[in-house]
């Protein structure tokens, strides 16, 4: 395969982009325009020529544009721009002239639009809403917060059909303002995009990416969804936020181009068979808010357009600047050196401007009545928990760079070594008597506007974590940002439940509301929606990402049941269900059924993960006098086969151990819980018989370890 | 882009510090590393040699002990060849690849964490230089120790280099007590207080010398004045000096933990090229390796990648990494106008808040109580302004600290006790300390439990070591609740010696005591300890002219008695000799003394001296004894297995099983024996490090001329076994 070369270009610098908020106009000429929105509610629509932008419109500063889609008559070519901020949805010509303003009244602020002829898709936070003509046709509430919102191409599906990427790991597919049907997808969807522009030959192949990095492309049937393939995220990249189909690779096929919200803008071919193939990766240091291709800089070389949330316009292009400008790069050219020097001057006035305001700004130190008000800034940040090493993942960006970041927490938690992140850590001795657990400065290099962490909690310890984040900007400021390390923290919500297992049931009773059930419900556990979700009763399944034991919420107004195989869940729940009830004095009934099959039921799940990592652990542990034994017999062949197989799994071994630190002893400490939390049902304290369990468990055998836990009476 | 000229993997595993490269035949370059099982691996493709059990182009030899460093080199003038010096926690044994022979071998029981190879100062004979527990020794090509001196702490890197531009070679030693050390021959002429265990030195242009701290800095000294300095999450492994850009100048080559090579310009510390291994990096060297008369530079992964560059051509002018310098400069001035901007807007949006509630702000500040913001009279709420998006404080709000001496009581160790606070009712969020050396990171935070916040913050530190620091603090001040908070950044420094405390007669003299006599004005004196120890006043001389301050040391190392009479006699009563040292030092220095002869009584550390001496015997004479049982029992081992084979060969099954059996005892023993051995060793290790350490300090306590005096009569008599000789040398200074 031809190698792709890309190299980056940089346009124009705008304000804060929102994901999905620059897209390039159809081309008119040999180059395309490029039409984007920030948060400063600055709408631009400009071309490039000889590397300089060439502004054709821009709107006055307003509330933050959220989203910048493009409309037109359907199936024909789109050339409307329109922009959504707040409630308002405005439409703007190629020329950019102001055609629509349209208040659409809804109560929450437009998040995502799509438009579709004259039918116009909007989505809040909940809700969406279907406008023909600007009147109100239809309307339906989601379950969970919506991220993005598509429909079908109406010239070959002949039903409008609008689908919603939920928080709650499902696209719902609407008709009308009815649910027809609810797709399953492996993470957090949030950005959608038609396969090839136009959704395929049928029209209903709908790409989604999600949070935690996974891309997949399903068929939206009339009736049912099919899914054509996904790809894992095994590199651990971060969440996807937008994607395009264009034959970048020039090889007369559509090839699929993603952005992260880790700074990384992949191509992906397709085989033959139809699935991706990674072909290249280009590194940024910040999110990729949207990706866009198309020819925008010099007519005949195609390029990937990119917008980051620092507000960055830029390409990566096929052309290579290498050449234009010689073998020696160090050499300008001729527009580069008056863009510089153009800088320059800018520069040196503003100094002098900033040097005087800032001379100003001191001087009010003197005054008695004077106040010194800092205006906020906007924090970027993303807290998700990882299903793959059930570890949480923190992600802050800011639009300038970050000096430093400060870390509190009240509850134990551990810090993990994040390899793309540069800055220096440093842990602080701190006492848990007040109220902190860890304190962690990072102290960031220069130019950083990014940052991400990774942390690991103990479910049953739960507590806030604190950010304090302070920009490279005069007047130094820092803003505090909260993050809740819930109960039963490494559980994540799922839409399949099996009903066969040997399960533990909790069940309350009391004079409480659906809704305070609700937000006690939400105390504890993670991804759910904040506000209560309509119905008489409400039904949610979790799965736990570290053992695969599962949990059932059901709750209706007083009255809650939550089922588990794990006891240890129920226990968790049971403590601080209670607690929340007392503090909002609600008197609970509680009654439990302990069923004690579930205890070799949960035993047996673990199993295969135990003995792996057990196994895992003896093998790299013999790595190192193997490679002696190696190097000192000069042969390998009087070594039985399996020690050989060792030696070649080398490096795979020790990047697997390396990956899951200190998974072994989460897996003991899990089943010590367990032990303790079975017998604290019986009244039992048997915290005194743990020693013996760890002794149980370094000799591990699951019949002994099952027996131990039949017998210690 | 500059691209590896060539690759290729030596499929052995490669001890991280232990790479070197050697021209043993005179003629063709040989990779050197230390490989696992005490093993030194060879790389020699353009020469095939006898040695070792050969593999493609690898020979192995085996040292069969840990290898801690290995360095070659030149170490005969007359001849060509290079010769390869091997250290390891016991001995070093020095070798001539291309006989195949063993030049010398020696017993270094303070073991050689570094070696170097070359000439020291006048010292006529090329030596290699091993660097062991407090100690540095010399041997030249016969094995004849030609040189020895001691240092503070164990030795973790050594680099020769014309640190005075006198046209001889200095040493430089890096220890794990922080400082870099600079050798004239036996006599320190510079002394260099880092922040961490200094793990690679490495010679640069003329007088300049790379370093690489074991958390994560590397920098430059240009003499004894610091270049620049970076600090990374990762662990420098090694570094080096190549001119990779072709402009006449030597870069300083790191290579990192996380496998990440670069180059960064001396001057600057800017990075000119990067390249990124999949492991750690374990050795990066230069030679000739493609027979071509050049250069390159030749880096060496832990897992035995190895890469070499040739330094890159005139088209590159110096861009080796690919960048496209115009599109870098507008993107680094469109950020700078970016963050001007920013910073303009902040002071346009502060300057609006301030006139949209300007009438309220007004009208308070007529009020009792003034000020136009407190906890209990927030920011006005308005429409476009509200506090909780925005920090707001009163602008007249000021940070102050005082740093003051706690002795500390039964709940809580003394300390030196920071006071952060604000002029209002404002209070202290967080307050984030950044310095050096003192705290276990780079940082220290306090973060005051929500119920107690308060316009103060305490900030206990305990300073480890006597040493000025810079405290670089940050507080969070804001009000409670605020989601914003304002940062205040200051600097302030610690003095030197600030874990003491001054009393009053009331304090007992110690027994140790060193004098010395200065010309100098007692005011003089006064005005140095007023600025070296943390007072809450300063300090006069009493009527008569004369000094007599008592302190009493926090860390619990006694009283110290500082005295000075009008005469210029000054007196130092402590306990301490690590503290007495250090303030004839750093006296010395303040007032440019060169040469400083002191007369010094410690009977307390000499007995501690006496009895180490005669615990060091004891351990030589067992050593001895099991050194010999050991013996014994291998001639044992080889009659017990011929035996026991005899046996089966016969047949006689019980006779085997007999013989076996007792050879398995025998193995029991050994094992037991070497247990005690290696016991043993490790006390007879840290008695010898005391030894070294008391000369030390004793060196200390002179300056110049008198100090490298010390250390050689004190070697010359341990050498000759002369204790009361020695312990003359200490107390008088041995002339």
């Amino acid at each position: 395969m031809m190698e792709i070369n890309l190299t980056r270009v940089d346009y124009a610098q705008v304000g804060a982009t929102s994901p999905k908020s620059l897209r390039l106009l159809p081309a008119a000429g040999k180059t395309q325009k490029v039409a984007v929105g920030d948060h400063k509610g600055i709408m631009q629509i400009f071309g490039i020529r000889k590397g300089d932008v060439q502004s054709v419109y821009k709107t006055q500063p307003g509330p933050k544009i959220t989203r910048l889609e493009l409309g037109g008559p359907v199936d024909g070519v789109r050339e409307r721009v329109f922009i959504a901020s707040g409630a308002e949805v405005r439409g703007f010509t190629k020329k950019g002239k102001n055609f629509l303003t349209f208040d659409t009244n809804m109560s929450e602020p437009i998040e995502s639009i799509y438009v579709e002829g004259s039918d116009l898709l909007c989505c809040g936070k909940f809700m969406y809403n279907h406008y023909k003509d600007c009147k109100d046709t239809n309307f339906f509430l989601s379950g969970d917060q919506v991220s993005d919102v598509i429909c079908l191409p109406s010239h070959i599906v002949k039903t409008l059909t609008p689908i919603l990427a939920c928080q709650d790991r499902v696209l719902r597919v609407l008709e009308e303002s009815e649910l027809l049907y609810e797709v399953e997808v492996p993470g957090p969807p949030v950005t959608l995009s038609l396969y090839g522009g136009d959704g395929g030959e049928d029209g209903t192949d709908v790409l989604f990416g999600t949070s935690d990095g996974r891309v997949g492309l399903v068929q939206i049937e009339r009736d049912q969804p099919v899914h054509t393939w996904e790809l894992p995220n095994e590199k651990r990249n971060g969440g996807i936020l937008c994607l395009d189909n264009y034959d970048i690779t020039a090889d007369g096929v559509l090839d699929l181009i993603l952005g992260r919200d880790d700074g990384l803008v992949e191509v992906y071919s397709y085989d033959d068979s139809g699935e991706p193939v990674h072909r290249h990766t280009h590194t940024c240091s910040e999110s990729i808010t949207s990706v866009q291709c198309g020819i925008v800089g010099n007519p005949g070389y195609e390029e990937i357009v990119c917008s980051t949330y620092a507000g960055w316009v830029m390409g990566l292009t096929t052309e290579s600047k290498q050449k234009s400008a010689g073998a020696d790069a160090s050499i300008l050219t001729v527009e580069g050196k008056d863009k510089i020097i153009g800088l320059r001057s800018d520069l040196e006035e503003l100094q002098q401007k900033v040097m005087s305001e800032r001379e100003k700004y001191q001087q009010t130190a003197q005054s008695t009545t004077a106040i010194s008000a800092v205006p906020s800034f906007y924090i970027n940040d993303k807290f998700v928990l990882n299903r793959e090493d059930a570890s949480y993942t923190l992600s802050l960006e800011l639009q300038m760079p970050i000096d430093n970041v400060l870390l509190q927490s009240d509850v134990p938690i551990d810090l993990l070594d994040v390899e793309k992140n540069s800055a220096v850590v440093s842990y602080s001795a701190c006492h848990p008597e007040e109220g902190n657990f860890l304190l962690a400065t990072y102290r960031c290099q220069a130019n950083t506007t990014r940052l991400e962490l990774k942390i690991r909690s103990i479910e049953g310890q739960y507590g806030t974590i604190q950010a304090y984040i302070t920009p490279r900007v005069q007047p130094k400021t820092c803003k505090v940002q909260q993050y809740q390390i819930k109960p039963l923290s490494l559980h994540q919500r799922t839409h399949v439940f099996d009903d066969n297992r040997p399960h533990n049931t909790l069940k309350l009773t009391g004079q409480f509301s659906q809704a305070e059930m609700h937000s006690w419900v939400c105390f504890c556990l993670p991804e759910l929606p904040e506000k209560t979700p309509p119905g008489d009763s409400v039904q949610f399944h979790f799965m736990s990402t570290f053992l695969d034991t599962q949990l059932e919420c059901n709750y209706s107004k007083g009255i809650a049941t939550f089922r588990s195989d794990n006891i240890s869940t129920i226990s968790i729940l049971k403590d601080v269900l209670t607690k929340e009830a007392t503090k909002k004095k609600v008197r609970l009934d509680i009654t439990y059924d302990i069923n004690d099959d579930s205890i070799p039921y949960t035993l047996n799940l673990i199993h295969p993960k135990l003995e792996y990592q057990l196994l895992l652990a003896k093998k790299v542990q013999l790595i190192d006098a193997l490679k002696e034994l190696q190097v000192n017999e000069n042969s390998v062949d009087f070594l039985s086969p399996e020690y050989r197989q060792i030696l070649v799994d080398a490096e795979q071994l020790k990047l697997e151990y390396k990956r899951q630190p200190c998974h072994l002893e989460r897996l003991y400490g899990m089943i010590t819980d367990l032990f303790i939390d079975k017998f604290k049902f019986k009244g039992q304290n048997m915290k005194g018989r743990v020693p013996a369990l760890l002794e149980v468990l370094d000799n591990y055998d699951l019949q002994t370890l099952v027996q131990f836990f039949e017998i210690t009476q | 882009m500059l691209v590896p000229i060539f690759t290729l993997n030596l499929k052995h595993k490669v001890n991280a510090h232990m790479v070197t490269i050697g021209k043993y035949d005179g003629i063709h370059s040989s990779l050197t590393c230390a490989t696992a099982a005490g093993k030194v691996l060879i790389h020699n493709p353009h020469v095939k040699s006898q040695i070792g059990r050969s593999e493609g182009d690898i020979s192995l030899l085996s040292i069969n002990q840990q290898v801690s460093s290995v360095c070659a080199g030149k170490l005969n003038p007359d001849i060509q060849n290079d010769v390869l010096a091997v250290g390891t926690l016991t001995n070093l044994m020095v070798y001539d690849i291309e006989k195949n022979a063993d030049l010398f071998y020696k017993d270094t029981p303070d073991g050689s964490n570094a070696v170097v190879i070359g000439k020291l100062g006048n010292i006529s004979p090329t030596m290699a230089i091993i660097g062991g527990n407090c100690s540095i020794q010399g041997f030249d090509l016969e094995g004849e120790e030609n040189f020895w001196t001691v240092t503070g702490d164990n030795v973790c890197s050594l680099a020769l280099l014309d640190f005075t531009n006198n046209g001889q070679n200095e040493l430089v030693v890096g220890s794990e007590d922080y400082d870099i050390r600079v050798f004239r021959e036996d006599e320190i002429i510079a002394e260099m207080t880092e922040t961490e265990s200094i793990t690679c030195l490495c010679p640069m242009e003329s007088t300049k010398f790379g370093y690489a701290l074991a958390n994560g800095t590397v920098g430059v000294y240009d003499k004894s004045s610091r270049y620049w300095r970076i600090k990374s999450k990762n662990q420098a492994v090694t570094i080096h000096s190549f001119d990779l850009d072709s402009d006449g100048v030597s870069e300083l080559i790191t290579g990192w933990s996380n496998g990440k090579i670069d180059a960064r310009s001396d001057r600057t510390g800017e990075v000119i090229f990067k390249d990124n291994f999949n492991c750690a990096v374990a050795g990066v060297i230069q030679g000739d390796y493609r027979q071509d008369g050049g250069q390159q530079l030749i880096c060496v992964s832990v897992d035995g990648e190895v890469r070499g560059y040739n330094p890159a051509s005139e088209e590159l002018r110096g861009n080796l990494m690919d960048t496209n310098m115009e599109q870098e400069t507008i993107r680094e001035l469109s950020q700078r106008k970016q963050n001007l901007m920013m910073e303009l807007r902040n002071y346009e949006e502060n300057m609006k808040a301030g006139v949209a509630a300007s009438s309220i702000l007004n009208a308070r500040s007529q009020e009792s109580g003034g000020g136009p913001v407190s906890a209990d009279r927030p920011f006005p709420p308005g429409v476009e302004y509200d506090q909780s998006e925005m920090g707001v404080i009163p602008a007249s709000t000021q940070l102050q600290t005082t740093l003051s001496v706690n002795p500390g009581d039964d709940n809580k160790p003394a300390h030196v006790e920071l006071i952060v606070a604000t002029t209002n009712d404002t209070i202290v969020r967080a307050v984030l300390i950044f310095a050096e050396g003192i705290f276990d990171g780079e940082s220290h935070v306090v973060h005051p439990n929500v119920n107690t916040l308060s316009n103060c913050v305490r900030v206990p530190i305990v300073p480890p070591k006597d040493l000025p620091v810079d405290l670089h603090i940050k507080a969070f001040i804001g009000y409670k609740n605020c989601g914003q908070y304002h940062v205040f950044e200051l600097t302030r420094q610690l003095p030197r010696y600030s874990m003491y405390v001054l009393g009053g007669s009331e304090i007992q003299e110690a027994k140790g005591t060193c004098s010395f006599q200065v010309n100098e004005r007692v005011q003089r004196i006064v005005m140095w300890i007023n600025q070296n120890f943390l007072l809450q006043e300063d300090v006069q001389c009493d009527s008569d002219g004369n000094v007599n301050f008592a302190f009493m040391s926090l860390r619990g190392s006694g009283p110290f008695h500082f005295k000075m009479d009008v005469s210029g006699t000054v007196t130092l009563k402590t306990d301490d000799m690590d503290l007495a040292g250090d303030i004839v030092q750093t006296l010395a220095s303040f007032l440019n003394i060169d040469d400083l002869q002191t007369t010094i009584d410690y009977p307390e550390e000499m007995e501690k001296l006496r009895e180490t001496l005669v615990k060091v015997d004891e351990y030589h004479a067992v050593r001895q004894k099991l050194t010999a049982e050991m013996a014994d029992h291998s001639n044992l081992i080889r009659s017990l297995v011929v035996r026991a084979e005899d046996a089966r060969l016969m047949g006689d099954m019980g006779n085997m099983k007999k013989g076996y059996t007792e050879l398995y005892n025998m193995n029991r023993d050994l094992i037991n024996g070497y247990k005690i051995r290696c016991g043993n060793h490790q006390e007879l290790l840290a008695s010898l490090k005391q030894v070294n350490q008391v000369i030390q300090k004793a060196g200390k306590m002179r300056v110049g001329k008198y100090k490298t005096q010390v250390v050689n009569a004190c070697r010359a008599a341990i050498k000759s076994n002369n204790v009361n000789a020695l312990f003359k040398i200490i107390k008088s200074g041995g002339s």
